[in-house]
């Protein structure tokens, strides 16, 4: 099989992933919940994946990296620490259902800074005319999971500093291909997801945390200050109640290892230049449409497309059936389609990985194009 | 042997001070706090030997860890809080 849906989940992870799952399960306890050496273990690689973490994305202090169990449930906290039910929250026009879900459920009040894909000076112009002093929280996305659009969060979060409104940060797409640094943006969180880019298993997740105390989501044990009713008020005990995903952080702990020593320059590299390669030859097919900025400038390892007069999901399961693995449909973010004009047709989307090799871009691209010919030309 | 303890308000927090300090080569084991000067309620502590108290001390405190409780484990086994 040919993997191109990394957007949702990198499925190829670096071998040492699975050797570290496979030990946990029998060797790491709970970290913080014992003085043996099975829990000790555990304390020493959750804290070491929170070392490697704070050095990627320039984080002060480990403490301040929590580990959650998705990018989404780091989200639902740092919405929910910043906004409350009537607040106003500017968000992009190429927001997930994981920031767009919570905001609703909250009673927020929403305003969509909508720009067009990969025009990043429209997009902060979008944000510079909404967010005003009365803005409980800006949103943004770094990378749009369906398009690959690079927002130009550097600029916002400088924005929100200037304005002093909180910046939280959703990096689902950008963690462990771009660079980030918690410290220069000065955002209030990031989240992200440990099973993308960061090549983790699924079931893991970071939300890296500023100066604001966040509130609680999920209430519990967490092997400190255990006399006292309410949660620690000390990170990342206030925010990790509840046995760790062991499994799931020694892997973690794994993939970031795998993060740093290629380092992002050469993952980066390497994602742009399959998109491109796709790309460039998407765009000469008679009857297909890339969504593509045409120097790759402000796209990630992400880009949609549509086959003329064949639906997204039809599409996408006549790849599958040629061996090829993308996602089609809305992806999660009916705004980001609704914003790039295409809530109504969906897109299919393919997304790359450190793993996938220029011959299997290649081979996405010929697909693509047998099937748009057969398309233009139905059989007798 | 004379030891000290440095309380530590979570697991994290005494795994930065340990580390802090082995980077400076003073030797620390991170331990769960003893239930009579745990405070709280269940907390960890690292462990120094009296030697290395005050290089520990300096060193945590240009780390920006400078402990907010230190206790010394007595040779009969009890706790006495050290005024910093």
């Amino acid at each position: 099989m040919i993997y191109l849906d990394s957007a949702a989940t990198t499925l190829q992870k670096p071998p040492a992933v699975a050797r570290a799952v496979h030990f946990a399960v029998g060797h790491l306890a709970s970290p913080g919940r014992g003085g043996h050496p099975a829990a000790q273990r555990a304390g020493e690689t959750a804290f070491h994946c929170r070392t490697l973490a704070a050095r990627l994305f320039d984080v002060e202090s480990p403490e301040q990296v929590v580990f959650t169990s998705s990018a989404t449930h780091g989200l639902n906290i740092a919405i929910k620490t910043l906004a409350a039910p009537g607040d106003r929250v500017v968000i992009s026009g190429y927001e997930h259902n994981a920031v767009t879900r919570p905001l609703h459920a909250l009673g927020a009040r929403v305003e969509v800074a909508s720009g067009p894909l990969f025009a990043p000076e429209e997009t902060l112009a979008a944000f510079e005319k909404l967010v005003t002093p009365d803005t409980a929280a800006v949103v943004c996305t770094h990378v749009s999971n369906v398009f690959g659009y690079v927002l130009p969060v550097e600029t916002i979060a400088a924005l929100c500093r200037r304005r002093g409104i909180p910046f939280i940060l959703d990096a689902s797409q950008s963690a462990g291909v771009l660079p980030l640094s918690l410290r220069e943006l000065g955002a209030a969180f990031i989240a992200m997801p440990g099973h993308k880019g960061l090549y983790g298993p699924q079931g893991t997740g970071l939300l890296l945390c500023g100066e604001i105390q966040p509130a609680t989501v999920l209430e519990g044990g967490t092997g400190s200050a255990s006399a006292l009713a309410e949660m620690p008020d000390f990170l990342p005990d206030r925010l990790e109640a509840g046995t760790h995903n062991m499994p799931g952080i020694a892997g973690l702990m794994e993939g970031l290892r795998f993060v740093s020593r290629t380092g992002l320059r050469r993952i980066r590299g390497h994602e742009e230049q399959l998109t491109a390669l796709t790309v460039r030859r998407l765009a000469r097919v008679s009857g297909v449409r890339v969504f593509a900025d045409p120097d790759c400038a402000c796209q990630a390892g992400v880009l949609s497309f549509q086959i003329q007069g064949m639906d997204c999901e039809e599409t996408g399961a006549a790849l599958a059936r040629r061996g090829i693995a993308v996602r089609a449909g809305l992806h999660c973010a009916p705004l980001a389609h609704q914003t790039a004009g295409t809530l109504e047709a969906g897109t299919v989307r393919a997304s790359f990985s450190a793993f996938n090799t220029p011959r299997e871009a290649l081979a996405l691209a010929g697909a693509v194009e047998a099937l748009a010919a057969s398309r233009r030309n139905p059989p007798r | 042997m004379v030891y000290y303890l440095i309380v530590c308000r979570s697991l994290t927090y005494a795994q930065r001070t340990a580390a802090t300090l082995e980077r400076v080569g003073i030797g620390a084991h991170i331990l769960r706090s003893p239930k009579l000067i745990a405070g709280e309620g269940c907390g960890y502590s690292v462990k120094v030997s009296e030697r290395n108290l005050a290089q520990a001390l300096t060193a945590l405190a240009r780390a920006g860890l400078s402990p907010k409780r230190v206790f010394i484990i007595a040779g009969d086994g009890s706790y006495r809080e050290v005024r910093l």
